[in-house]
């Protein structure tokens, strides 16, 4: 399933579905239809003045984003339900200091970003004290492709902070300045960072691609 | 890869395709992607990785998720207001600032008490309390009044012991009734007005050979010499100076020592006292005392004489009649002038023995006649609003020496510090340090595969 699409458009803001003063609109107003139409800052707004509706807009839009955003970062399936249901429950408990300064979504990712490092810390201290495994192997369901298996391994490869930006930009397509404030990086080290990745993971990937022409 | 001169950055290309650009530099690098085929090639390959991750999809989220997440937003919004609930995270603020409020808390209650204890340790009122568990001393009375003296004026009064001026009374009254001892001492002695006739017979009258009879009264009656140590605190030191003086004129007793510190703005205040009271006066007299304040510390004693003076007694008259049958044998006999020599020399000797224990006999009986009471009047501690007055520029020059001099003194304490400690904490780190860098090198490998 097509969680978001990694397609390049000239601005990137232009995808964002509200802004700022998109915000600024009255609560009757806000509350009077939480159709498609609502931006998701105006659903956030909503709920933490108590419409759980908007809620389940915000749940439906996503769900599948949130998910995906921990599937390609955490092996387990497991775990990666578990990190995004912890994420939604934190949008629910922080429901009433939301603050329409930010995206919404930028707000949902640095959540998941601090739940991801949290549990990675967690993993890391068992895998080194307690000998737990830090990577569990990947389990090849049915119907899953080669090519998933083998994008996991190749950004697997890349530095860490690099596989990050790259993951950030192509899949959740946040901005270089949003990627820059949720790794605590400057602006023009993420740009770097991101250049540098998408050059490795060409060289990574073109021997395969070739070998799939060829097969073509 | 650009492997020539570009007017454009590659970044910039990958950054016109993520649409990070502004609009005039997106136009002048578009403009040069159009003529470049090096720099379309490597557009191309950004695509190409595009494309290839966006082949990488995940599988639809369970459906598992939505119903957990649901449950939780239906419990109500009560139970999402933030704030209600203090959650048992390493990360949360609140616990930090709770944590860290109680140990800043703890910390100054430590500092509070431990503040009082040194306070009251160097308080003045403490010094009285201290005394409590410790005898009096001359050599208390003289640190009493050294305490402070760089900056304290000590009004010092001393008053020898009257003994050897009593000596010619005590001669006075020899071979007299114990009433007449009273009533002569009651005429020539200021400090003895008044006394009552009690002193008298329990004294044996054995000055001048007064015979078996006054020894034998004075082993019917037990002389005591008695001793008192008395410390009180006051409230004002100044009206119970006043009132001690007042005691002492209405008991016809007197100070053998006297210290006085009473300088307003050098604590402690007080008043160290070494008096004589007549025996019969030193119950009242103490109670007088002891409502100026506070009593502190009382303790009495008495010491027997009795056998001590029944003694020196008879020593002192067997002496007298040797002296009496030596110039008996002076005014009588006759012989050679070495003969006379020797028996004056002899008469001098033993007229010398005669008047030591005559004068033992006098202290001793002075001791009986008069009591000694130690006292100490402490006043209350005042916390005075003003300071000792010290100029500035001495602060400022007193503070950098003793900064120059707490410096040097850090400086040498952390170079033996060093020295002693050195070697143990170098091998320390090695045992823990080469452990502790090899799991968080591990920790770091992990976390970076997960």
């Amino acid at each position: 399933m097509e969680d978001a699409l990694p397609v390049f458009v000239l601005h990137s803001e232009a995808a964002h579905s509200a802004t700022m003063n998109d915000a600024n609109i009255h609560p009757g107003e806000m509350f009077s239809s939480l159709g498609s139409e609502q931006t998701d800052e105006q659903l956030m707004l909503a709920f933490s003045r108590g419409l759980n509706g908007a809620f389940s807009t915000l749940f439906e839009r996503y769900r599948q984003p949130l998910f995906g955003f921990f599937r390609r970062r955490v092996a387990d399936p497991a775990h990666a339900e578990e990190l995004a249901q912890e994420t939604f429950l934190a949008v629910l408990r922080g429901a009433s200091r939301y603050q329409a300064t930010a995206l919404f979504r930028t707000w949902l990712y640095a959540i998941a970003f601090k739940i991801l490092r949290a549990h990675r810390r967690k993993a890391a201290f068992r895998a080194t004290f307690l000998g737990a495994p830090a990577e569990i192997p990947e389990p090849v369901a049915a119907g899953s492709l080669d090519v998933e298996v083998m994008m996991r391994q190749a950004v697997g490869t890349l530095d860490a902070v690099d596989r990050e930006v790259l993951l950030m930009r192509e899949f959740e397509q946040l901005s270089y300045a949003e990627i820059a404030s949720l790794l605590g990086l400057p602006l023009n080290t993420v740009r770097t960072r991101l250049f540098r990745a998408r050059l490795a993971l060409h060289a990574l990937l073109a021997p395969a691609t070739a070998i799939v022409k060829e097969a073509l | 890869m650009i492997t020539t001169a570009h007017p454009v950055a590659p970044e910039d290309l990958m950054a016109l395709l993520d649409g990070e650009l502004p609009v005039d530099e997106a136009r002048v690098v578009s403009a040069h992607l159009d003529q470049c085929a090096e720099c379309a090639e490597l557009t191309a390959q950004f695509r190409t990785v595009s494309r290839s991750l966006s082949g990488w999809t995940v599988p639809e989220a369970p459906s598992s998720l939505e119903e957990s997440v649901m449950a939780q937003a239906a419990q109500g919004s009560s139970a999402t207001k933030p704030g209600r609930t203090v959650r048992l995270s390493f990360r949360n603020w609140r616990l930090w600032a709770i944590g860290c409020g109680g140990a800043v808390a703890a910390v100054l209650v430590l500092v509070l008490v431990g503040v009082s204890l040194s306070y009251y340790e160097d308080h003045p009122g403490r010094v009285a309390y201290q005394v409590q568990s410790q005898t009096p001393s001359h050599s208390e009375v003289a640190e009493f009044a050294s305490s402070g003296a760089s900056q304290r004026r000590v009004a010092t009064e001393q008053k020898s012991e009257a003994l050897q001026g009593d000596a010619p009374l005590m001669n006075s009254v020899a071979a007299t009734d114990p009433g007449a001892v009273a009533k002569s001492r009651a005429m020539r002695s200021q400090p003895m007005q008044g006394m009552s006739a009690g002193i008298a017979t329990r004294r044996p009258n054995d000055v001048g050979g007064g015979g078996t009879s006054s020894a034998t009264a004075a082993a019917a009656s037990p002389m005591i010499a008695r001793t008192a140590t008395l410390t009180v605190m006051v409230k004002d030191i100044s009206a119970a100076r006043t009132s001690f003086d007042a005691i002492l004129a209405r008991h016809h007793a007197y100070s053998a020592e006297l210290v006085v510190a009473l300088l307003e703005d050098a604590p402690p205040h007080g008043i160290q006292a070494s008096l004589r009271i007549p025996a019969p006066e030193l119950g009242a007299a103490l109670i007088e005392f002891k409502s100026l304040g506070r009593v502190q510390k009382e303790s009495q004693s008495g010491e027997e004489v009795t056998q001590q003076h029944t003694d020196l007694a008879a020593r002192l008259q067997n002496s007298r009649e040797t002296e009496q049958r030596l110039r008996d044998i002076l005014a009588q006999r006759t012989g050679k002038i070495e003969d006379v020599l020797q028996v004056e020399e002899e008469i001098a000797r033993v007229r010398g023995e005669i008047e030591g224990m005559e004068a033992d006999q006098r202290a001793l009986e002075h001791r009986v006649d008069f009591a000694t009471v130690d006292l100490q009047l402490v006043e209350e501690y005042k916390e005075q609003f003003s300071t000792p007055s010290t100029s500035v520029s001495t602060r400022i020059g007193n503070a950098f020496v003793d900064g120059m001099r707490n410096a040097a003194s850090m400086m040498l304490g952390l170079v033996l510090f060093i020295e002693e400690a050195g070697p143990v904490v170098l091998i320390w780190l090695v045992i823990l340090g080469v452990p502790t860098l090899l799991v968080w090198k591990r920790y770091r490998r992990m976390k970076a595969k997960v």
